[in-house]
């Protein structure tokens, strides 16, 4: 999926990164300022300079703006420090040296690495207590681009915190590859390449001089693109949230909150809140001890426990999660989600080349680098009991006896308080695994020609072989593909409130959730023939009416009659 | 002939309005049971709850008026004039036999009445509150540890006594035609009284 369906990584399109707008302001604010610092405060002149230059070509704001952009751009205007002016970001840094940029940045943030290198963005694997093998740095396996281990680390690693992580030897420990930019940037201008490295043609020097909180699009560059291109893996992550009305996300809409990730995925220490490979329900977070700093990544830190008017609905919290009714679909902007890979068909050369075809919309259907694949647009989540927690299948496990095979499966039952009713992707797709010691495989697929890489080579038997001598597991020699099944947690792409699902979309017999058994649901379940019992009876009693009030009519009649 | 007050005002407001609220109840409760579309589920789910909640502050008065008045002893059951009772309604009123028994102020009820009645007030009635409520607070008593099944169980009790109400609904309306003329009880329901011969 490297450039298959790769949109924006080009620079021709993170120019148009959509900036939040600002809040109103009286016109004569930057004026004022100005006059302040002339008058009084002379050393200030050039950050005052740079605020009202700002303030200057921002567009017209409507009275109305959201709080959350009036609060953002409070934060901008109340950063203590200038970065454009800094001698230590002045530059020039040498063209595509990341790492010079980064050791500018840490002559100040002197504990900055420090602190990105015991992340989940630096080492990828969670942080949590019994899921340490769960990282995709190590033995986790997926069914898109499948596993790093396979030596794919420099396709994947585009998208790691850091510089160089080409292959199993690069130095977690050495401040001096962490990347501060990809976070940090607001230019739009910053774009990594192979094994993290910065693309040489962006001009370091501007984008050090222009760090910041980050905006959706620093997020974005990487969480957009899961699977190896927009849209492809989560289906409520891509890039038309940079620029999405209301009706495809109430929280990231210019038109709505206008939210950055970071307003929900609060950081404390560079450690950004938010899933673990094991995700949280929505359950809201307690404070420990007074003034304890709680992200916001649940619902309810926000909207509290309470957020409709009616207490029926309310009471749906303890089993049904926010996002079951309030994401209705997923893949609700205009690009369509990778919901099919099957890698089985993949390596069929066209006169000796790789091809590929595509629907009218522009996705893959096929590829000879990839297999077959569909693609959806507003799908339908499937839905599951979840609790926070997953089981995945990692490339060290054997295969389960059931089929398909699911790769990772939520944890909770209707019996468990903990759980809840939640929307998931389902991906589906066929994939590589060792009939013999029935495992999934870590194929080969990026790497030089000749090297048995698939991308290059499309050779199955070179490309498993290669891999999984680079990933060190064992390997019979004989392959396969099997059905697998992966879930994605639906999270983002929150609908507003009137295009939430309605009572009958899950209390009917055919509803949404028709699929989940194991508890009774009003409007969907009844007991067998119970209603057929019910009608026998008020029927009996219509038929003994009918007899008996036809009765006294004939023989009211026939004494009449005589 | 003489008029006699059979139904006191409140008896009347009572009676009515626990029809209608009956009637009410079993409309939107059968369309939450998915017999039909008819107001939408989630109207019909609201309105079921406001009428049950109406249905319920209702009974409360109405126990308190029975046992205040002492009209409670018209429902306590009798042998006296059952067998007359049954025979009326099994051979004579086909014959045009007079009614075996005579109403009074007392003794407004005939002894089948007194036994339906009783069974509804004693049975219909407090099993469909009691599932009703089970049903209704089934998430916050199921948080206090009530097992699972026992929303299926009050949700089928409840379905079961809705259709048991609604029998008796069919039975109760035809068996009104059944006095000195088709509408006599009916007029005595909304008006009070009975027009009788004297002593």
């Amino acid at each position: 999926m490297q450039q298959s369906k790769n949109k924006t990584q080009g620079s021709g399109s993170s120019k148009n990164r959509w900036r939040p707008g600002r809040p109103p302001r009286p016109d004569h604010g930057p004026a004022l300022l100005k006059w302040m610092i002339m008058t009084g405060l002379g050393i200030a002149i050039l950050a005052s300079g740079a605020v009202s230059a700002k303030a200057a070509d921002a567009p017209a704001e409507k009275a109305d703006a959201h709080p959350y952009l009036q609060a953002h751009e409070r934060a901008s205007t109340m950063s203590t420090a200038d970065h454009s002016t800094f001698a230590a970001l002045k530059g020039p840094f040498p063209e595509g040296d990341g790492s010079a940029v980064t050791d500018a940045c840490l002559t100040c943030h002197n504990k900055a690495a420090d602190q990105v290198m015991t992340s989940k963005h630096w080492l990828w694997h969670p942080e949590r207590k019994g899921y340490e093998d769960y990282g995709k740095g190590t033995w986790l396996i997926n069914n898109f681009c499948i596993s790093i281990r396979g030596g794919n680390y420099p396709a994947c690693t585009k998208c790691h915190v850091g510089y160089g992580w080409k292959d199993s030897s690069f130095n977690f420990k050495d401040p001096h590859n962490v990347d501060c930019l990809v976070c940090h940037d607001t230019t739009g201008d910053y774009e990594k390449e192979a094994a993290g490295l910065p693309n040489p043609a962006v001009p370091l020097d501007e984008v050090a001089q222009h760090v910041g909180r980050p905006g959706l699009a620093n997020c974005g560059t990487c969480h957009f693109f899961g699977g190896g291109g927009d849209a492809t893996k989560h289906g409520d992550l891509d890039y038309t949230l940079l620029k999405c009305d209301k009706a495809e996300d109430v929280h990231m809409a210019k038109d709505g909150a206008g939210m950055d990730c970071v307003d929900c995925h609060t950081a404390e220490g560079h450690h950004i809140a938010g899933p673990d490979y094991p995700l949280p329900a929505d359950m809201q977070e307690k404070p420990a001890y007074p003034g304890q700093k709680l992200d916001h990544i649940a619902c309810t830190n926000c909207h509290g426990e309470a957020p409709h008017k009616s207490f029926v609905l309310n009471r749906h919290y303890r089993k049904v999660a926010c996002q079951t009714c309030h994401i209705p679909a997923y893949a609700r902007g205009s690009e369509a989600s990778n919901v099919w890979w099957d890698w089985s068909t993949a390596g069929k050369l066209k006169g000796g080349r790789a091809y590929e075809t595509r629907d009218k919309d522009g996705n893959i259907t096929y590829a000879t680098i990839h297999g077959s694949m569909v693609w959806k647009r507003n799908v339908k989540p499937s839905y599951m009991w979840f609790d926070g927690s997953m089981k995945f299948l990692l490339a060290t496990d054997k295969l389960p006896q059931t089929r398909p095979v699911w790769i990772n499966r939520p944890d909770g039952s209707y019996a468990d308080p903990n759980a809840k009713i939640w929307p998931f992707k389902v991906h589906k797709g066929k994939q590589p695994y060792d009939t013999v010691l029935d495992k999934l495989v870590t194929p080969h697929l990026y790497g030089q020609k000749g090297s048995g890489a698939f991308w290059v080579d499309h050779s199955w038997p070179a490309a498993i072989k290669t891999g999984m001598e680079i990933s060190g597991l064992p390997y019979s020699g004989h392959y396969g593909f099997i059905r697998t099944n992966m879930v994605w947690p639906i999270t983002h792409m929150v609908a507003p409130a009137k295009d939430a699902l309605q009572c009958a979309d899950c209390h009917s017999p055919n509803g949404r959730l028709a699929a989940l058994k194991g508890f009774y649901l009003p409007g969907r379940d009844r007991e067998k023939h119970e209603s057929d019992l019910g009608w026998v009876v008020v029927m009996l009693s219509c038929v003994a009416v009918v007899v008996h009030g036809g009765g006294r009519i004939f023989f009211h009649w026939t004494r009449r009659e005589k | 002939m003489t008029r006699v007050v059979l139904y006191k005002r409140f008896e009347r407001f009572w009676h009515w309005t626990q029809a209608l609220l009956i009637i009410g109840l079993v409309i939107t409760g059968l369309e939450v049971h998915g017999t039909f579309d008819l107001l939408g589920y989630a109207t019909a789910v609201n309105l079921h709850d406001i009428l049950a909640l109406a249905l319920i502050v209702l009974i409360v008065f109405a126990v308190f008026w029975h046992f205040t008045t002492g009209e409670w002893k018209q429902y306590v059951p009798t042998r006296k004039f059952l067998r007359e009772m049954a025979g009326f309604y099994l051979t004579g009123i086909f014959r045009g036999a007079p009614h075996p028994v005579r109403k009074s102020r007392t003794a407004k009820l005939n002894p089948l009445q007194r036994l339906a009645y009783l069974g509804f007030k004693l049975l219909i009635i407090p099993v469909q509150v009691t599932s009703g409520l089970i049903y209704f607070f089934y998430p916050e008593l199921t948080a206090h540890g009530w097992p699972a099944w026992t929303l299926k169980a009050a949700a089928t009790t409840h379905v079961m006594g809705a259709f048991l109400l609604l029998a008796f609904l069919v039975s109760h309306v035809y068996l009104t035609t059944t006095g000195h003329t088709p509408l006599t009880n009916i007029k005595a329901m909304i008006f009070g009284w009975e027009l009788m011969e004297e002593e």
